[in-house]
């Protein structure tokens, strides 16, 4: 036999082995109203979207004969788990999945390595990962939990409820979030804020060393308060003057002021990071 | 008394004390074992008493609707001086000791120079701990992720550098203005944050 | 400071914290919510396995608690008054839902095949001995079937007597033992189930 020829079979081999360790599987279950539906993955992506009834489906993408999924419902919960075999590694532990929900339901997602992904849901959303990216987007009337090490997270669209992101050293992308509290804090990540810091909520961003940049439309009716210990602060925006509350503040550099009515609070903090309000061209 | 008998009579005596009941267990390795697998169930109960904790939303809708119905009638709550985020997490499960130290040497680092807020303070004053007894250190966190990737490790290492450095400038903040809440919020933050770290730390170590 | 001036400085404070939420100060309820947070939101937890659910209902606890403060004169302790009240909540919450919050049957020879009692009890299984993991038990009594749960959790988590639990839930004392009873096995059977696992035995 040439070389070439076992070259050939060789690679042939290979790909039949990695075809044949992969497997795909799928499991349905019914639920009520509010259910609870949580998906603990080591290595691998999960993605939730909503389904059309009150049905939880699960799809799951092994990439090995290394790793289970187990999986269980009590009553209106419904609980799945990547269960690693001996041997496992990042790799032939990994599983992909695809879930689909109730859009009522609330989700928790945990996975190390992620992606984790949500979207179109109106029930609470938990997802936890120390290196997953995180994306949220198109979910209202509810509560938004994020937490990461690494991140990077992108909430998208996210209104009416409320959000609190923890990242420790991840960026953080917010467009068009609002809510009665709106909470990000992060050690070293820049923090970026694209919307109008609507609903009358409270609103805190904060990071150490990480930069924060807040763009923001004329409309915008908020309380904002800027300080960077270390750092720089630059506005874009016209701010009204209000009284000055913490004048035992002397350290650093900071901007503060109302726009429109007032309606959300607004406190922006860095300690060595730059913080810049920005204006957005209206449409 | 048989193996059956002595179960269903384990709903009205359940230590297996009664006369009928030891003789029965004097002979039988399996029921023994049965009575002493429930006495370590019951005895392990009481330990869900406080396990968990709430996220921060539910004291944000209390709020909300104490004060829509006239309920608070003083000017707004300021945000309270630590979040329960992480609490919501899994500090309590995994790292009770871990979170509770560094949130009770916060909480004690901010008592001592702060005058007035010692009735809502959220942390029960004690005595300073002694990290070190606890058993928690840095040198803990980096152990316990040895066993992951080179990348991985060296992600920890850096992140552990960054809330180490977090927490150094938040406490000379707070020295700098002992008045400023804004500083003694940042310091919590920053255990936070330190507190999250171990928390994944931890997590990824556990089968 | 020392312990016994510490315990003084605590109860003096709560009722303080009484008096002042009794005038409306936010402080004072925002105290009073995270001293007893982790006790009411664990009960609810426990009783529905299910965050979201525990979350409203121990929002829902407390904001019945405040809106009646006004009326609370110190005869018993503020924490009972609490808990039975989160109690309350919770159960009628199950009601709600129309889950059995505990099964009517009264001995423990029902025609459910699980409730039979086993003969062999599972001698190739893990044994569980030394310490049960706080968090397995914790998803094991999240597993039990709701009927189970409510009176495990009233009755060996957070110690409430037969009788009590026979006045709160509307049932015997004879059906609040049988059902212990058999709560406890399903744990027993799901906590060596979980260490047969790990250790690596082959589901049967």
């Amino acid at each position: 036999m040439s070389t070439r020829t076992v070259k050939l079979v060789v690679v042939g081999a290979i790909v039949a082995g990695t075809l044949v360790a992969e497997s795909h599987k799928e499991w349905h279950f019914n639920v009520g109203p509010k259910a609870g539906v949580s998906v603990n993955n080591p290595y691998g992506s999960i993605s939730v979207k909503p389904s059309n009834n009150n049905t939880v489906i699960i799809n799951a993408v092994l990439h090995s004969d290394k790793v289970e999924v187990d999986n269980r419902q009590n009553g209106n919960r419904v609980d799945v788990q990547s269960h690693l075999l001996p041997g496992a590694d990042a790799t032939s532990g990994r599983v992909d999945y695809e879930v689909f929900v109730p859009a009522d339901a609330s989700v928790t997602l945990h996975s190390t390595t992620g992606p984790l992904r949500a979207e179109k849901l109106h029930g609470d959303v938990s997802l936890e990962g120390s290196a997953a990216t995180v994306d949220v987007r198109d979910v209202a009337d509810a509560h938004v939990h994020v937490k990461t090490l690494t991140g990077p997270v992108t909430l998208s669209n996210i209104h009416d409820g409320h959000v609190e992101v923890d990242s420790l050293s991840g960026m953080v992308t917010m467009t068009a979030v609002t809510g009665q509290l709106v909470q990000v804090i992060s050690t070293s990540g820049n923090i970026v804020y694209i919307g109008d810091f609507g609903s009358g909520g409270e609103y805190r961003l904060t990071t150490h060393s990480g930069d924060i940049d807040a763009t923001v439309p004329e409309s915008t009716s908020a309380d904002v308060s800027a300080r960077s210990v270390r750092g720089e602060v630059h506005d874009d925006v016209p701010l009204q003057p209000r009284s000055r509350t913490w004048n035992s503040f002397k350290q650093g550099s900071a901007f503060v002021g109302t726009m429109g009515k007032a309606a959300s609070s607004v406190v922006l903090r860095t300690f060595s990071g730059k913080i810049h309000l920005k204006k957005r061209a209206e449409k | 008394m048989t193996c059956v008998e002595l179960q269903q009579s384990l709903a009205e005596i359940e230590d297996g004390s009664s006369a009928e009941q030891q003789h029965h267990l004097r002979s039988c390795s399996s029921c023994t074992a049965l009575v002493e697998e429930l006495a370590l169930i019951i005895s392990s109960a009481p330990e869900l008493i406080e396990a968990d904790d709430p996220s921060p939303r539910v004291w944000n809708s209390i709020e909300i609707a104490l004060r829509q119905e006239g309920l608070i009638r003083s000017q707004r709550a300021k945000r309270p001086v630590i979040s329960s985020f992480g609490a919501r997490w899994g500090w309590a499960r995994w790292m009770v000791p871990a979170a509770a130290v560094l949130l009770i040497m916060a909480g004690t680092y901010v008592n001592r120079r702060s005058s007035s807020r010692q009735m809502v303070n959220n942390i029960a004053p004690l005595s300073t701990p002694d990290v070190a007894a606890a058993g928690l250190n840095d040198d803990e966190l980096l152990e316990a992720v040895s066993d992951q990737t080179p990348v991985a490790q060296a992600q920890y290492q850096d992140n552990l550098r960054r809330v180490n450095e977090y927490i150094q400038d938040a406490k000379m903040s707070v020295e700098a203005n002992p008045g400023d809440e804004e500083a003694r919020r940042s310091l919590l933050e920053a255990y936070q944050e330190k507190a999250m770290l171990f928390d994944m730390a931890m997590d990824r170590s556990l089968p | 400071m020392t312990e016994p001036r510490q315990r003084q400085s605590t109860e003096f404070n709560e009722a303080e914290a009484i008096e002042r939420a009794k005038q409306g100060d936010a402080e004072a309820f925002q105290a009073l919510y995270d001293r007893h947070k982790r006790r009411v939101y664990s009960l609810c937890l426990r009783m529905t396995a299910n965050t979201a659910e525990a979350e409203d209902l121990a929002q829902e606890a407390f904001l019945q608690l405040f809106r009646k403060i006004g009326t609370f004169r110190g005869e018993s302790a503020f924490s009972t008054w609490l808990h039975r009240l989160s109690v309350n909540v919770v159960l009628m919450h199950l009601r709600k839902k129309s889950l059995p919050v505990v099964s009517l049957e009264e001995t423990t020879q029902g025609g459910n095949e699980e409730d039979t009692p086993k003969k062999d009890f599972g001698a190739d299984d893990v044994a569980l001995a030394g310490s049960i993991d706080r968090l397995q038990l914790q998803r094991a009594v999240d597993s039990l079937p709701p009927g189970y749960r409510t009176i495990f959790v009233l009755h060996d988590v957070e110690g409430y007597e037969h009788n009590e639990i026979a006045g709160i839930v509307g049932c015997s004392i004879g059906n609040s033992k049988s059902q212990l009873h058999k709560a406890r096995m399903k744990l027993r059977d799901l906590l060596r189930m979980n260490r047969a696992g790990k250790a690596g035995i082959p589901k049967q």
